[in-house]
């Protein structure tokens, strides 16, 4: 018990795992729009930007506690994506995902042009007030929402938004309106996910949310299983722990992961955990057993 | 007010520069508006087929003292096969899958070259040797750089060659019948496979040229060269109206003037801004892009 | 039912994450109390590899002669590689793990922008960084654990304006900055004040963004206006490219900035463009002007790298061992805590780059600043100036 009190506090094994769980909240809310709703966000680092430097700027100048600050980062993300997504969900597919994308790509250029937030400059100086069990209660927090939300009557007029846009309109559901509060959930997510992050690496810099870290966003709902829940989990985690573990094959890194990224797709295009009920695969488990167990007796009777 | 002024006492010479500009983005968007026409998919691979021709025609350049049509040539040759394995290994298993996952095998295919040249020529930007004379040519009050011309009349000819490929030729007409239908152009007998084929191949071939001219003209190449000028390429596509020839040529100069302009006029800051914001205004306006069909929601 | 099955598998999976990761730790966490860890941090990898791998070459060197020595306080040195990958998130859990390893002190990132993510770091965990070339402002006021070891552009800018009027007589300037670029936006905030103190006017302030190879527009905007040269705060890349870019539109001025320009893309980009430009650096191979010290380090690099130069990077890095090293037998202790008093109280102190006295704000005040200018293809000292 002791050697798991203290690797826990270790403070690399800490951070690495603050990060990862930082990261999946922002995973999650992306899970949300492309995972639940099948809209395509490109730009969900731009969100997180947002919400990053509100809380930090926030932090910085105001006296507001800390965890009010990232409700507060969260809530303008939410709002910036509401903003765009009045208009742009219109858009479907690729044209929303490049809508997304030069959206978080203006926000990174404003940032770096404002003079209250350091400009290229970046951030420096925010307190650190992001620790494990804050992001683990949130982390937790954050799955019970998702879960909460599939099973509504929300998350089944968003489930059939994805399958069939048209279909969905046709049965009576405000398609638009939908969309906009599925993306304004997500953005909310992307935005707690920044304020924490802030909160954590204590510095922010503009460059760190360009479309690479879109993207491998992106990967991280997509990889794992999309529309998954337990596949966002894995594909977060993995991705965000491999470079740790994978950094003795150095320059060869991104070379594997891209390779692998490609090989993926071929061979799973619904990720590792995509379209793997795990209700059913545990009811199934659990019958077969029972199954088995009958047979045995069965034999015994005789 | 002096500002003003001297802005628009520059505006002819400022036009040519944005044109050459949007010249060799227009090369780069015709390959992305293509390839989206016939088989719906943002290449994000694109860009990086372009740094590719540009390093291949520096490296022609440079060790084997090439002139500078048979370095296009060269890069043309290599860009070529490369994108039709492109398409072949990650693209086409895909077809038919859901609509994210041959984006995310294109970003990929774009990480890994974007690494393997990394790792091949090194992270830093490398300078194109001068093969075409620093002649400068005054009309006006207006000036023409060589380089300048040269990428001028290379690109259009490039440009009418193509136009008259999809328009008049057999070829043409089955990409265009694809990109109308596969099914149908499937059951008039059209070998599909080979016609995207192709159409991979012209525009790899578009953004090889598109390389080496731009190598040519700004001097810089380096292993992350695609991934900004892919984007903005794309950004000019849609603006032109995504799956439009002429679209993509008229958005690659639009796109090129505006950001010149925004630079002359001040907001070199905004400058990667510009296309961006550009892009959402239009699609908000005419979500089909300035030349582009209207989209039939079929049930 | 289902939901909690779903919680549990997620806490499952995370445990699961946990064990994974704490496999690795249990084998690095071994502790060695026989040797002083010193931390480099720094990209061997990515955009700034050059930097990272040239102070590191610098620290190897410092660490082998101080252990062929008999170390400090009867212990080996030992340095413990923190690659990031010129990344700074990286940056900041590559610092973390340094920490926890148990480094004395971490000879930290030559640049600005990623020294001042990891500063706060070491400054809460109490853990001495040196940075070996972040030159900008707003570094050393993160904390009094956070040293320097490099010419400040606070001092070195002003140096080079003051050459630039007396002795060159340049009265107009083009200022051009890189936004997006930490280094270039501080550099010109220093620079202003600095042209306005000699009286050389701004006629033109232009920005270029970083990663930009197109500079036609800016360069016409020039093209009106008269100047002597052009201020430019960015980096070598951009400078090599918007000099090319001035002579294709037959403007002939030569640009002058400070050492972010300095690297030998200057030249091999900008060719003939780049003759007569000139960088200021707080360290230089000038052999009439180097002590018995300085001539010492630049043999044995030459002797271990095919007899190339070394450059400020090297030199800085072999400094900050050094200079750690005798601060620590100053204070014969390797605790941080203990050592950087007397670190901060450092007075002329000699190292190769220079002789070294902090102010009372930890800032080394070193002298001269060099002036190096492009000719024939290479880097030539021009002018040597006290400050």
């Amino acid at each position: 018990m002791e050697s798991i009190i203290g690797f826990f506090n270790d403070p690399y094994i800490n951070q690495v795992l603050t990060l990862t769980g930082v990261y999946l909240i922002t995973a999650l809310g992306l899970h949300l729009i492309t995972g639940i709703t099948g809209q395509f966000s490109f730009g969900h680092a731009g969100f997180m930007s947002i919400g990053a430097y509100t809380a930090a700027l926030l932090s910085l100048h105001l006296d507001t506690p800390f965890i009010l600050n990232v409700f507060i980062g969260g809530l303008a993300a939410g709002l910036a994506g509401m903003l765009l997504g009045f208009p742009s969900l219109r858009l479907t597919g690729d044209y929303l995902g490049i809508t997304t994308l030069g959206f978080a790509e203006i926000v990174r250029i404003v940032f770096i042009n404002l003079d209250i937030t350091g400009g290229a400059r970046g951030l420096a100086g925010i307190p650190k007030n992001t620790n494990l069990t804050i992001v683990l209660l949130l982390v937790v927090l954050s799955i019970i929402c998702m879960y909460r939300i599939h099973n509504s009557r929300f998350g089944r007029a968003l489930t059939a938004i994805r399958e069939d846009e048209l279909a969905a309109e046709a049965i009576g559901i405000n398609t638009l309106i939908y969309k906009v509060k599925a993306f304004a959930t997500g953005t909310f997510f992307a935005g707690i996910g920044g304020g924490l992050y802030a909160h954590l690496i204590q510095y922010l810099n503009p460059s760190d949310f360009g479309v690479s870290r879109s993207f491998e966003l992106l990967n991280f709902v997509v990889l794992g299983g999309l529309g998954s829940v337990p596949g966002t989990i894995l594909g977060t985690t993995v991705l965000t722990l491999a470079p740790e573990f994978l950094r003795f094959v150095k320059e060869y890194r991104m070379l594997i992961y891209s390779a692998l990224m490609v090989t993926m797709m071929i061979f799973r295009p619904h990720g590792l955990l995509g379209g793997v009920n795990f209700r059913k695969l545990f009811l199934d488990l659990v019958n077969r057993r029972l199954a088995r167990l009958a047979k045995t007796k069965d034999v015994g009777g005789k | 007010m002096e500002q003003i002024q001297t802005f628009f006492q520059l505006l002819p010479q400022q036009l040519v520069n944005g044109i050459t500009l949007g010249a060799t983005y227009a090369l780069i968007a015709l390959g992305y508006t293509m390839v989206y026409g016939i088989i719906q998919l943002i290449n994000f691979a694109h860009g990086e087929v372009y740094m590719i021709g540009a390093f291949v025609g520096l490296l022609m350049v440079v060790y084997f003292k090439v002139n500078f049509f048979v370095a296009i040539l060269c890069a043309i040759l290599v860009c070529v096969p490369l994108a039709v394995l492109i398409e072949r290994v990650a693209y086409r298993p895909l077809r038919g899958s859901t609509r994210l996952a041959p984006l995310i095998s294109a970003l990929g295919v774009s990480l890994f070259l974007q690494t393997l040249m990394t790792l091949l020529m090194g992270p830093n930007a490398q300078g194109f040797p001068q093969i075409v004379k620093d002649t400068i040519y005054t009309v006006g009050t207006v000036k023409f750089s060589l380089v300048q011309v040269v990428i001028l009349v290379v690109s259009s000819t490039l440009m009418v060659t193509l136009h008259m490929i999809v328009k008049f030729t057999k070829v043409g007409k089955a990409m265009r019948a694809t990109s109308e239908s596969y099914e149908t152009a499937n059951l008039m007998g059209i070998n599909i496979n080979r016609i995207i084929s192709f159409t991979f191949a012209i525009g790899a071939a578009l953004a090889g040229a598109g390389g080496v001219l731009v190598g040519m003209y700004f001097n810089s190449i380096h292993p992350m060269m695609g991934v900004i000028v892919g984007l903005k390429c794309f950004c000019a596509a849609v603006l032109g109206g995504i799956g439009s020839i002429p679209g993509a040529m008229l958005g690659g100069v639009f796109l090129g003037v505006a950001e010149v302009m925004g630079v002359a006029l001040g907001f070199g800051t905004y400058r990667d801004a510009i296309a961006f914001a550009l892009l959402i205004l239009v699609l908000l306006l005419k979500p089909t892009g300035i030349l582009g069909k209207p989209i039939q929601r079929k049930v | 039912m289902r939901k909690r099955f779903f919680i549990i598998f997620t806490i499952i999976l995370c445990s699961l994450a946990l064990i994974a990761a704490g496999c690795n730790s249990s084998q690095s966490s071994s502790q060695d109390e026989d040797t002083i860890k010193i931390g480099f941090l720094g990209g061997k990898t990515g955009n700034h590899a050059h930097y990272g791998i040239e102070t590191l070459k610098g620290m190897e060197m410092a660490v082998e002669e101080i252990n062929k020595a008999g170390g400090v306080l009867g212990k080996k040195l030992e340095i413990v590689e923190g690659d990031h990958g010129s990344n700074i998130s990286q940056a900041v859990s590559v610092t973390q793990k340094l920490i926890t390893q148990g480094v004395a002190a971490i000879v930290g990132d030559p640049t600005t922008g990623i020294t001042k993510s990891v500063a706060p770091i070491c400054q809460q965990n109490k853990i001495v960084l040196m940075s070996a070339g972040a030159v900008g402002t707003g570094v050393l006021e993160i904390g009094d654990y956070i040293f320097r070891d490099c010419l400040p552009d606070v001092v070195a800018a002003p140096g080079q304006v003051k050459y630039l009027k007396e002795e060159l007589g340049w009265d107009k300037i083009a200022l051009v900055t890189t936004t997006g670029l930490d280094y270039s936006e501080s550099l010109t905030d220093i620079f202003k004040p600095a042209l306005a103190k000699y009286g050389i006017e701004i006629v033109a302030e232009e920005t270029i963004m970083e990663g930009d190879t197109n500079f036609s527009a800016v360069v016409t905007s020039l093209s009106t206006k008269e100047f002597d040269g052009v201020i430019f705060t960015g980096y070598y890349t951009e400078g090599a490219l918007f000099l090319k870019e001035m002579r294709k539109q037959g403007l002939k001025q030569v640009i002058a900035g400070g050492d972010g320009l300095l690297g030998k893309e200057l030249y091999e980009l900008g060719g003939e463009a780049a003759e007569g430009s000139m960088v200021y650096t707080g360290f230089a191979v000038d052999l009439e002007r180097a002590s018995e010290k300085t001539k010492a380090f630049i043999e044995k690099y030459k002797a271990k790298n095919n007899n190339k130069l070394p450059d400020m990077f090297a030199a800085q890095g072999y400094d900050a061992v050094m200079w750690l090293a005798d601060a620590m037998k100053e204070a014969n202790s390797s605790d941080p805590t203990v050592y950087r008093e007397a670190l901060a109280k450092t007075k002329d102190w000699e190292g190769v780059t220079g002789t070294i006295t902090l102010d009372e704000n930890r800032e080394p005040i070193k002298s001269p600043v060099y002036i190096l200018e492009v000719k024939n293809g290479q880097f030539v000292v021009k002018a040597a100036i006290d400050v």
